[in-house]
């Protein structure tokens, strides 16, 4: 009973997800977008989607064909980044919400004359971890480094590295994408693994 | 140990997406550095996205219901979904790539949320470096600030706002000792002379020129507009 009451203002799962949303069932078809590319879950997912962030844009935009914009644009971009979508790191609504919001913002700012340098995606990165519940330890030099091994190998053993590692697809979800068999990426993955660690190894020495 | 934060209605303009491309900016490199706001953050985005797409929230900004649904009809949805999936293009996240920044041969990584910005050129006076941030925002300026050790600004007001977030190093003033990741937000009601014994980075917003207030640097009004 005391532990209820501790934890309740501090977990931001339990205070604010409602049952007014099925979040389950977006989080399924934004999984069925990145997956298969799947028409019918994203036709689902406009649908709850689209009208929302229509009445919001009109809220930001009085020019209609700018709000009618920002649903071509960020159902666009939940289209082409459903894979960066990561359901462990936070709900669906947040991430649609997340593109929305960066769209919007580049969209002001190119309206008010400031520049079109679509600055969003730095400030609010639609790929990267929503909640700071699991921290990631980044090792930015490291990571510098692999990267140019990485680029050293052949581009169809880049993309599968890539791929897995910096997009943290899985070997599935990499097929589907770069329309492979699964067994022809899980060969050049090995393939490739093989290489970094003797290219990898050598510099260390 | 971070002790200035951007306080919570900042937060919350920043998660709206309300604040301007330098004040955005300002909250992001500080919630890098920052645990503690980048919670705060998150558990507002949630929040907002959760209410934003309820249909209850929708309700309360519909005025004129039946117009608004004839507007809706305006759009053909089903036109927009075709045309979108049609595309078969992703969108790759490229792996980042660290851009870095040299004031007085030290080298500094540019924080990820200014990556895209472009950066003026390098103007000197004394031990202050500061290189203008073009965002085109008016009476607004952004720049980063490099403070050679021993170097300080002038004491000084503000006639609207001005934030500093520190990137590297430490400087300290009037109000005590500010480090690595603090987010120090100051109107015209204070006034400071701000002294970095041992050098420090830092990411300056500023609506409006800095007005020097003491003695001999009164005569120092016209570097103000240097500065911010």
């Amino acid at each position: 009973m005391q532990t209820n009451l501790l934890s309740r203002p501090t977990s931001a799962k339990s205070t604010s997800m409602s049952d007014k949303i099925n979040h389950p069932q977006l989080c399924q078809w934004l999984e069925s977008v990145a997956t298969n590319r799947d028409k019918v879950a994203f036709t689902h997912l406009f649908h709850f989607f689209a009208p929302k962030i229509l009445r919001i844009a009109r809220g930001k935009f009085p020019n209609e064909a700018q709000a009618n914009e920002v649903v071509q644009d960020t159902m666009s971009n939940v289209w082409r980044k459903a894979h960066l979508f990561n359901q462990d790191k936070g709900a669906a609504t947040t991430w649609v919400y997340t593109v929305m919001r960066n769209v919007t913002f580049d969209m002001l700012r190119k309206i008010q004359g400031n520049k079109e340098d679509n600055l969003s995606d730095d400030i609010w990165p639609v790929a990267e971890k929503m909640s700071c519940e699991d921290e990631v330890f980044e090792d930015h030099l490291a990571n510098e480094n692999l990267l140019d091994v990485i680029e050293a190998l052949p581009q169809a053993q880049q993309d599968v590295v890539k791929g897995f590692y910096f997009r943290e697809m899985s070997q599935e979800q990499l097929a589907v994408h770069l329309n492979l068999p699964l067994g022809t990426v899980k060969s050049r993955l090995r393939l490739a693994l093989g290489k970094l660690k003797v290219q990898l190894g050598e510099q260390h020495d | 140990m971070i002790n200035h934060h951007p306080k919570f209605e900042l937060i919350q303009a920043f998660v709206n997406g309300d604040l301007p491309a330098s004040l955005s900016a300002g909250v992001a490199i500080h919630a890098d550095m920052c645990p503690v706001c980048q919670q705060t953050i998150a558990q507002i985005t949630e929040q907002v996205a959760e209410a934003s797409f309820e249909e209850e929230y929708l309700d309360r900004f519909i005025v004129d219901d039946i117009e608004a649904l004839d507007a809706v009809a305006v759009i053909d949805f089903d036109h927009m979904i075709d045309d979108i999936v049609e595309s078969s293009d992703i969108s790759v996240a490229l792996p980042k790539v660290e851009k870095t920044i040299s004031f007085n041969d030290k080298t500094y990584t540019i924080p990820t949320a200014l990556s895209n910005m472009e950066l003026g050129k390098h103007a000197h006076i004394g031990k202050l470096t500061r290189s203008r941030i073009q965002l085109n925002e008016n009476e607004i300026h952004t720049s980063l600030l490099h403070i050679q050790p021993g170097g300080g600004v002038p004491e000084h007001t503000h006639k609207g706002f001005e934030l500093t977030v520190l990137l590297e190093g430490s400087f300290h003033d009037e109000s005590g000792e500010y480090v690595k990741g603090d987010f120090i937000m100051l109107d015209s009601s204070h006034q400071h002379h701000p002294i970095s014994t041992n050098g420090c980075l830092c990411y300056t917003v500023a609506n409006d020129a800095l007005h020097f207030t003491q003695g001999i640097n009164k005569l120092l009004n016209p570097i103000g507009s240097f500065i911010y």
